[in-house]
């Protein structure tokens, strides 16, 4: 990896590690006048098995680069890498069925459907995959009882509370079992000690063995997790896995 | 786990995402649904009732026969009223297929209840010298006493059609009941029921022929001659009938089948059908832009599921076709709602005129195929729109 990059890159992991993601001087620009550029010439390498924090100040472009990680959106220049396959080369079904298989994702505003109880809630996460149905509910309910919400399975979200909700969110990310869980302010909406909650439960995670990328602006919760990767201006600005606990 | 991967939707799912819209928002799919069935119930009911009303009208057209001729003078080519001669109905008889013939006259006087001057007014009711197969030719039945024979043609006795004893007063002959005809006293012997495809007949007080002679002195030439037919043969013995009863000048008569017009009724309404249809099409087409209107509002509202579903695998197909589903299930919702009160409409409407109620299937099927295509069409822009949704774009947070 040896992209020109005027970010300051320290890159930890052991080459022989397999990166379950990688991006390759990847710039994202809104167009307008001037065009916004977003995320300008990252490069990153996440194996399996991290829990990485992506820390910055609000506009840094934490976001847009959770999306561009996601496959969400797709970068004006450079390569987002899953599982050493490079996503620009696929298409747009192509890449819903990479984020089917291979992605979780947290959003800050929970986006949980309305209406629907915490079961169907999970569920959808395994809904496009193909499995059936009986087989999407007993998985949503081991994932709900991991999470600690076994007693809410069949809540609809207006009667949870705000880190419940988050839960189910978590539990709707995880219960497919993806290469890479994406979570962007996990804790964004909740009081500290509900934070905490979150934050210890993303740590189960990890000692379990999953793969997960937390988004916040807040430097205390990025502290707590082995690494550290700072955004500033669209840009990587550190990546530190010293533990500050 | 190395690419290529693909995202998978079982069908049974496909559906179970189209009705997530319908199932969170009931009371909008409620009132959404409310405006196809209203035109698809008015379609029904349009389609129901005027088939109900032609099935009715057919199958007492069946009853009565359609073989049942008659024949007028019309007008000469002068002008004035043309008349047929005397022999005309043994003439027709004459004709093969012919199976029976019989003339009324109109005789020129009037018929009472009673001989009190106040009621010497006028009541409608014709009187005719009639000959003695004429209840045989027209089917006729008696609703009280009988009809004439050939001693009864000979005597001073009537038979009067249903409405003429109506406004006779007179409901059945039971006691003896009379009635004065010009300045006579004649027996009433016996009631016609009503006849459809004769109401002539309906307002008459019917004389024997002979009896007519001997109490006012004429005889009166044929101003009808009714031919019953074999039902095989109908159209060649029209084709010779005013040749046979006016061989002078067969164009001053004028023959006619009484069952043609009770037929076109059966088809006189189709300007009131099609209007009708007319209105419940537009009343469809609303339905449709309501459709289309609530799926597009349900789209922008719904942005964020969309985007959440994209990142959880589904593909833009997957995302046009949950929407194309709900707008489609809405829309046969009400499909099936509007040929529901459709039918009811029509069962009651039927009921109350006494048909028979007939809804094709065909209809039934049309109105809930029509609420299909228009809800698959309705949806389909929206739909598409969903779909095109750049998915992130749709997670983030709405300002
Ligand atoms: N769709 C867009 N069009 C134009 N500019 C955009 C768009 N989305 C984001 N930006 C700009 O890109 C920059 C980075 O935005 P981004 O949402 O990634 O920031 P962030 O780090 O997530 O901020 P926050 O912590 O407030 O969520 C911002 O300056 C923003 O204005
Ligand atoms: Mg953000």
């Amino acid at each position: 990896m040896t992209a020109t990059h005027t970010s300051p890159q320290t890159n930890r992991t052991a080459p022989d590690k397999s990166a379950v993601l990688e991006l390759r001087d990847v710039v994202r620009e809104y167009p307008g006048i001037p065009p916004v550029r977003a995320i300008d010439g990252v490069s990153l390498r996440i194996s399996t098995g991290e829990l990485v924090a992506i820390v910055g100040p609000s506009g840094s472009g934490k976001s847009t680069l959770l999306n561009l990680i996601g496959t969400l959106d797709r970068p004006t220049s450079g390569t987002v890498l899953v599982d050493d396959v490079d996503t620009g080369k696929l298409n747009d079904s192509a890449l819903a069925g990479l984020r089917a298989a291979r992605l979780g994702f947290v959003f800050q505003q929970f986006h949980l459907l309305a209406g629907m109880s915490a079961i169907d809630n999970v569920a959808t996460g395994l809904l496009y995959r193909g499995e059936p149905r009986r087989l999407r509910r007993a998985r949503s309910i081991e994932a709900l009882e991991r999470v600690g919400l076994g007693h809410r399975l069949d809540h609809t979200p207006n009667k949870l509370s705000g880190g419940e909700r988050q839960r189910v969110a978590i539990a709707r990310a995880l219960v497919g079992d993806p290469a890479i869980v994406l979570a962007d302010e996990p804790t964004g909406n909740l009081d500290s000690t509900t934070s905490d909650e979150i934050v210890e439960l993303l740590h189960g995670l990890h000692d379990e063995g999953s793969t997960i990328v937390v988004i916040t602006h807040d430097r205390d919760l990025a502290n707590k997790l082995p690494r550290r990767v700072t955004v500033r201006d669209g840009r990587l600005v550190d990546d530190s896995t010293e533990v500050v606990r | 786990m190395r690419g290529p991967w693909k995202s998978r939707l079982r069908p049974a799912d496909v559906l179970g995402t189209g009705t997530v819209g319908l199932r969170t928002r009931r009371a909008r799919a409620a009132f959404t649904a409310l405006g196809i069935a209203i035109g698809i119930a008015s379609m029904v009911a349009v389609m129901g009732i005027s088939s109900s009303s032609k099935a009715d009208l057919l199958a007492e057209l069946d009853l009565l026969g359609t073989n049942l001729l008659q024949i007028r003078p019309g007008q000469s080519v002068f002008g004035d009223e043309a008349t047929m001669s005397a022999d005309a109905p043994a003439m027709i008889r004459r004709i093969g297929p012919v199976e029976s013939a019989s003339s009324i006259s109109a005789i020129a006087t009037t018929v009472q209840r009673n001989d009190a001057l106040s009621s010497r007014n006028k009541n409608g009711i014709e009187i005719l010298a009639t000959e003695v197969n004429l209840t045989q030719t027209l089917a006729a039945t008696v609703a009280s006493g009988r009809a004439h024979d050939s001693a009864s043609v000979r005597l001073p006795t009537v038979v009067l059609g249903a409405i003429a004893a109506e406004r006779l007063g007179i409901e059945n002959v039971d006691g003896g009941q009379r009635v004065i005809i010009g300045d006579r006293w004649f027996d009433v012997i016996g009631i016609l029921k009503p006849l459809p495809l004769n109401p002539d007949i309906d307002r008459s007080a019917m004389i024997g022929l002979e009896a007519a002679r001997q109490s006012f002195g004429v005889t009166g030439l044929p101003s009808t001659i009714y031919i019953r037919t074999d039902p095989t043969s109908v159209d060649a013995v029209r084709d010779v009938l005013a040749r046979t009863a006016s061989p002078g000048a067969p164009n001053e008569v004028d023959v006619s089948r009484p069952s043609d017009a009770l037929a076109a009724r059966a088809e006189v309404d189709k300007n009131l059908q099609t209007l009708l249809l007319g209105l419940g099409g537009v009343a469809l087409l609303v339905g449709g832009v309501g459709i289309a209107n609530v799926m597009v509002i349900s789209v922008l509202e719904r942005r964020g599921e969309i985007g959440v579903r994209r990142a959880l695998g589904a593909t833009r197909a997957h995302i046009r076709n949950q929407f194309v589903v709900e707008s489609t299930l809405l829309s046969l919702l009400g499909g099936v709602l509007g040929v529901s009160i459709g039918f009811a409409v029509t069962t009651v409407y039927a009921r109350r005129q006494g048909w028979l109620v007939d809804l094709p299937l065909q209809g039934l099927i049309l109105g809930v195929l029509a609420a299909l295509v228009i809800g698959a069409v309705a949806g389909l822009y929206p739909a598409v729109r969903a779909a095109r949704l750049d998915p992130a774009e749709a997670v983030r947070p709405a300002a």
